[in-house]
């Protein structure tokens, strides 16, 4: 039950014998290495795990790798530029205390970039609504909120640069 | 998680094909987010899932203009739904219903299909199109044949698909004039909730203002997605007023078979059931006058 | 962000700046290690098999099927454990069981496999017969004559930890208030919830000496009990090691060692290889310890002017299956008892008492939330009925600095006047509010500065410079996200005349830190702030005494700022720190500049009659809360709330209002919606679905006013501050709701059914 899959991830091209039944997590973090996205419940009442599958935030951990097949996935680890410098929404986060114990982040992060690609003017209503699947213990939120919006501008300036 | 293989069939015919092949041990995957959780967890243990998400036309989200009906294909997701203005403007029972199901990301990939298949009590997918009259069309080894939303249900976990079946959409006919429809979850928060109560209204009312139509469904008022027969008929043919609304409020109440869990105390799913179907209804009400 | 935060403490270049947390890229970027994501050559992955049962005798287990199962390399019970291996606050419990089993969370068996998924299927291959016994889940008839025993050796539910305190004359006091009421208050189960489930890598050297990856709050303390774990196992002067991986919160859950970490030392050492066990979201509800329900009788008294005459609780806790720290919450709780408000004669009586439930630990507050939600819903009740507005009767009440309570606690600095009329100010209390809206408020006390529990309440901290102006400190202390790492790299910094981004905090390795006692008690700000400070101190002072010989000018004339080391009123003499390092190490009989320190608290343990000053300082604060009650399904909206703390002085106020707003929304969870919903000693909702924390959708707008009263004895004047926030948020929101609509509620958590029932009930 080992299927091939082709995807691209972060911008490059992956070719990846999987087996059927794992998750995009497993694949991502026990065979890949790439341990950025976390596991917080593995039953998608968290999005510790939520990556970026063709545009759209999805729980890894309830996401079949075989469905990856021909998509485009974007993970924490794709964000920063190849230089090194932060993402503008990585660098909102820190500068703002949107991270304590920063395992809700890597999701959080994903959750609220897909968000300001689809809509880059999001108000705090929609922001909450784009981030009530990752739950946060540590924040109590405000911070976060703080950090998305804080980080609206240079996103939008940044579409089609070397982040997207 | 228990290893399977996954196929992944470009028709209808095909998938119930490859179903047929491996009969008891095939599943059907939508989105997954119920199917996943389950075989984690062990409660299904299939060798194969067969996915429905290269059948092309059970992803089609489509209003006919000329007939005005509605076709929901099976695999479009929550967040198709939520996000189509056409739903959102004609059809806002169906868009309360959806934008709150489980997070952002379980409405990305679930499916408005796999929820009413799943069939749990709580599924809040299967409320509007209920009181929309849905009907259902399934596909199996002998052919399509249809059956109405609301005769889905059998119990928790059960519907009336047979092996192999497939359900390929769901169809709304045509929404008359001066009809408002709404519906709320009723939880302890804002968000990833299953509801304690679900509750939608839809009522439509004559030139003279008195009730032609109207349907109340309840969520986790009874084993399966359910009806309030008695409260809709009392309803019909009376002039609407909020007087009317609390006195079917207390029918559908009465109707309902709610019981005491862990997540919440049957006396209190019936108040809420009493205090929702007035407040939905007046917000049906209020959709009626500001579309006249 | 409240305004005025951005305007504390211009003073300092480091200290009260809004820093950003020192290891947030690293977290941003997704490259920070947990312990999740440690993989070590050759690891093997170990599963816990939990009881059936919540009470009842094991009969007979057969683990040959899981020992022959492909990919298993051991498999544990309760016969392989060295019979001194106990964990605890009384060391009563082992890490597998034998015999008996008295609650479901009780280890049975476990299994060491080269996959998660093969250990779990071992474990189901385990056959174990029990025999069931009659449970008892219910603290107070626990206490009575013919109920079950939990642990039949012991004769008795009630455990001999009695908590019984008396200061002056609480009878005679009664007698002459003028106005008395009496309550009965009731909290439930609620958990941590670490996003970052619990988990340990344990592994050997060739020479047995013990390495463990661990969650831990208490390094030091961790080290010391898994040196008796290996003494247990017969390894006599063996090396433990204790490496922290980065932890995906604490919340006082990581206080204490607890089985699965033993289990991972046993299989590692059965094995010859390292084991890695990494609790499930299941098993993080199941596994790890709550917050102490507790049942609380409270009466208390005023005179006819509102001055408190007296305070009399009683509280019977769920002790749960085994003894943990949890209880010894009553030390804690002892402090608002005994000391929120003036109040002169105080009686305590406390009781923990096994039951078949889970066993509990400490939770950020440590008792002190439970104690202030009867206390502080009692204030309102009492101010109510001595016809005194509620915020004048806490003002007649207030704690002053300079006062000694009848625990003997010293407050030192007190800012609770400014923290009440700070909520005061933001939410009017004026009673003009719409039908159903209500504004409510709760105060707090708390351990400010350390807490004296063991028999040493200090930290120690190791300082070095290199030769080039950075500095590395090793710190006893952890962080868990709170920003200790901050609070350190700050106080040193700006100590130093250096930047919070040359100072390299390491906090995360035994072989390496100094002793702390651990990361509790909002302790780690006061204390381990202290020990950097008292480092980078000395530090400063072998610069000076360099600089001053080269400068040929009195050490006192010499300055550090900006990375330059100067005399101030002479311009050229002025050299950058890193060439007054070179200078110094580089030449005959050079020297590099190190320091340690170890600071310890002039705080008491408290003695026999449960009395003392147990910390250096207190923190106080004051909730207020606006919310609105829909009268026709019970449920509370929170619409606006305030939280002020007296501080001391914030060091950080970015992650200051972080603590805040974290410590807010915990304590809303743990007012409104959070509950273990156990039955008959089962967990029922052991996931986020049904176990419901706020998520962003039901965030709240939140502001947190600091009051900076620069205690005396803090860093720079800095108090704790870690736990306050979630500790008077639960009676804060009873007011309000009260306040809304006329109801009290006094059993948490305050839920629709409960609000309305209570609404119908007054409404006939
Ligand atoms: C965290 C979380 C939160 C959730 N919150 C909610 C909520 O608030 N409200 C709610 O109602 N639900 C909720 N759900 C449940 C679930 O997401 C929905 O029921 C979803 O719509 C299921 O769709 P799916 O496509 O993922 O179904 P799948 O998991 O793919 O399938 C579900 C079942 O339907 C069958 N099936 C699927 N499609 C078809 C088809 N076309 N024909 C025949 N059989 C089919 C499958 O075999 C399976 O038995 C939640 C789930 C999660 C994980
Ligand atoms: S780990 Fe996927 S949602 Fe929690
Ligand atoms: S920062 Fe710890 S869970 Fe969000």
């Amino acid at each position: 039950m080992t299927t091939n899959i082709s995807f691209l991830l972060n911008g490059d091209e992956i070719s990846y014998d999987i087996k059927d039944h794992w998750t995009l997590l497993h694949l991502l973090r026990e065979e890949m290495g790439l341990i950025g996205t976390k596991e917080g419940c593995g039953n998608g009442e968290c999005g510790a795990c939520t990556v970026i599958v063709d545009k759209l935030a999805v729980n890894s951990c309830l996401y079949l790798a075989v469905e990856a097949d021909g998509k485009t996935i974007e993970t924490i680890e794709g964000l920063a530029s190849t230089e090194g410098s932060l993402h503008p929404l990585q660098q909102s986060f820190v500068d703002n205390g949107g991270i304590q114990c920063g395992f809700c982040t890597p999701g959080m992060i994903m959750s609220s970039k897909a968000l300001l690609d689809e809509n880059p003017g999001a108000d705090r209503e929609e922001i909450k609504h784009a981030l009530a699947g990752n739950i946060c213990r540590c924040t109590g939120y405000i911070q976060i909120f703080e950090s998305v919006e804080a980080a609206k501008e240079p996103v939008v300036e940044n579409r089609g640069g070397q982040n997207e | 998680m228990k290893a399977f293989k996954y196929l992944s069939p470009t028709t209808v015919e095909e998938a119930i094909a490859f179903h047929g092949r491996h009969s008891e041990t095939a599943k059907y995957i939508g989105g997954g987010t119920d199917v996943i959780v389950k075989v984690k967890e062990g409660w299904m243990e299939p060798d194969y899932l067969i996915s429905l998400k290269k059948i092309e036309e059970m992803s089609e989200l489509h209003k006919n203009d000329a007939t005005g009906e509605l076709s929901i294909g099976a695999m479009v997701t929550h967040a198709t739904l939520e996000k189509s203005l056409m739903i959102r403007n004609e059809y806002p029972i169906i868009y309360d219903a959806v934008s709150n199901i489980g997070s952002l990301q379980v409405r990305n990939v679930g499916t408005i299909g796999g929820n009413l298949i799943n069939a749990v009590p709580s599924a809040d997918g299967a409320i509007p199109l209920i009181a929309l009259d849905g009907v259902a069309l399934l596909h199996g080894p002998d052919g399509e044949r249809s059956v109405e939303v609301k005769d889905l249900f059998i119990a928790p976990y059960k519907t009336v698909l047979k092996p192999r079946e497939i359900l390929k959409k769901i169809t709304i006919p045509p929404q008359e004039p001066h009809t408002g429809s709404a519906y709320i979850k009723f939880g302890r928060r804002a968000a990833m909730e299953l509801p304690l109560i679900g509750i939608g209204v839809l009522l439509t009312l004559d030139d003279d203002d008195t009730c032609a139509k109207a349907r109340i469904c309840l969520g986790v008022a009874a084993p399966t997605p359910m009806r309030a027969f008695d409260a809709e008929n009392f309803l019909v043919g009376k002039k609407i007023d909020e007087n009317i609304l609390i006195e079917a409020g207390k029918i559908a109440a009465d109707e309902s078979k709610v019981r005491d869990s862990i997540r919440g105390k049957a006396w209190h799913r019936k108040e809420m059931i009493r205090v929702h179907v007035r407040r939905m209804g007046l917000k049906c009400l209020n959709m009626i006058k500001d579309n006249y | 962000m409240s305004k005025s935060n951005n305007e504390l403490s211009s003073e300092f270049s480091v200290v009260g700046k809004r820093i950003p947390k020192l290891d947030a890229a690293q977290k941003a970027m997704g490259r920070a290690e947990y312990i999740q994501d440690i993989k070590l050559p050759g690891m093997l992955f170990g599963k816990i098999l939990y009881s059936k049962y919540a009470h009842a005798n094991i009969v007979k287990i057969d683990t040959s099927k899981a020992v022959a199962f492909p990919g298993v390399h051991a498999v544990l019970t309760g016969e392989d454990v060295p019979k001194k291996m106990k964990m605890g606050l009384i060391k009563d419990n082992p890490p597998i069981k034998k015999g008996k089993v008295c609650s479901f969370r009780d280890e049975v068996a476990a299994v060491a496999a080269i996959s998660p998924e093969i250990a779990k299927k071992a474990l189901g291959l385990i056959e174990i017969e029990y025999e069931e016994l009659e449970g008892i889940f219910d603290p107070e008839k626990a206490m009575e004559k013919n109920s079950p025993l939990v642990h039949d050796h012991l004769k008795s539910n009630v455990l001999k930890m009695p908590w019984n305190i008396h200061y002056g004359d609480v009878e005679k006091a009664e007698k002459e208030s003028a106005f008395v009421v009496e309550d009965r208050f009731t909290t439930t189960w609620v958990t941590h919830c670490c996003m970052g489930t619990s988990g340990a890598v344990a592994l050997f050297d060739a020479s047995e000496n013990l390495t463990i990856y661990t969650n831990t709050q208490i390094p030091s303390l961790a080290h010391k009990d898994f040196l008796e774990a290996l003494k247990a196992m017969g390894l006599e002067n063996k090396r433990v090691r204790v490496i922290k991986p980065v932890i995906g919160g604490g919340f006082g859950s990581k206080l204490d060692t607890y089985a699965y970490e033993h289990i991972a030392i046993l299989l590692a050492y059965k094995c010859h290889k390292p084991v890695k066990i990494v609790f499930d979201r299941v098993e993080e509800f199941k596994a790890t310890s709550t917050r102490q329900p507790t049942v609380t009788y409270i009466k208390q008294g005023c005179d006819k002017n509102g001055k408190l005459t007296f305070r009399n609780m009683r509280m019977v806790l769920d002790n749960g299956g085994h003894t943990s720290w949890g209880a010894t919450t009553p030390s804690v709780m002892l402090m608002p008892i005994s000391s929120l408000y003036r109040v002169e004669n105080v009686k305590y009586n406390a009781k923990c008492v096994y039951t078949n439930n889970t066993y509990s630990q400490a939770m950020r507050g440590y008792g002190n939330p439970q104690a202030t939600f009867a206390i502080e819903s009692s204030m309102d009740i009492l101010a109510e009925k001595a016809g005194i507005d509620r915020i004048e009767f806490r003002r007649i009440n207030k704690n002053r600095s300079g006062d000694e309570t009848p625990q003997g606690l010293k407050i030192t600095s007190c800012g609770l006047e400014e923290c009440i009329d700070a909520v005061k100010e933001e939410l009017k209390f004026d009673g003009k509010n719409e039908k159903g809206v209500g504004t409510g408020i709760a105060s707090l006390i708390h351990v400010g500065g350390g807490a004296r529990i063991y028999g040493s309440d200090g930290c120690g901290a190791i300082l070095k410079m290199d030769d080039y102006g950075k500095v590395d400190i090793f710190t006893g202390g952890t962080d868990m996200g709170q920003g200790l790492d901050n609070i350190t790299a700050q106080i040193v910094a700006e100590e130093l005349g250096l930047l919070a981004e040359d100072i390299n905090v390491v906090h995360s390795d035994t072989d390496i830190c100094p002793w702390d006692v651990g990361a509790h008690a909002s302790r780690s700000t006061f204390v381990a702030g202290n020990a950097a400070l008292g480092a980078a101190k000395k530090v400063k002072k072998k610069i000076q005494d360099f600089a001053s010989k080269l400068f040929d000018v009195p050490c006192e004339k010499i300055e550090l700022k900006d990375k330059l080391v100067f005399v101030p009123e002479d311009k050229e003499k002025s050299m950058t720190i890193g060439k007054l390092l070179r200078k110094a190490h580089f030449r005959p009989g050079g020297t590099m500049l190190m320091a340690e320190h170890f600071y310890d608290p002039d705080n008491q343990n408290m003695g026999k009659e449960l009395k003392g000053n147990m910390s250096m300082t207190y923190s106080f604060g004051a909730h207020g809360a606006k919310v609105k009650v829909d009268e026709e399904t019970g449920k509370v909206e929170v619409l606006e709330y305030v939280a002020a703390h007296d501080v001391g002085r914030a060091i950080n106020p970015l992650l200051l209002e972080g603590q805040v707003y974290g410590g807010v929304v915990m304590g809303l969870g743990y007012a409104l919606t959070e509950e273990v919903t156990i039955k008959d000693g089962k967990i029922m909702n052991a996931n986020f679905r049904d176990y419901k924390l706020f998520t962003a959708k039901d965030a709240v707008k939140i502001k947190a006013p600091v009051i900076e009263t620069i205690d005396k004895d803090g860093p720079f004047g800095a108090k704790g501050i870690g736990e306050p926030g979630c500790v008077p948020t639960a009676p804060a929101i009873a007011n309000a709701i009260y306040d809304a609509v006329g109801v009290r509620i006094k059993d948490l958590p305050i839920t629709p059914e409960k609000v309305l029932a209570a609404l119908k009930e007054k409404n006939g």
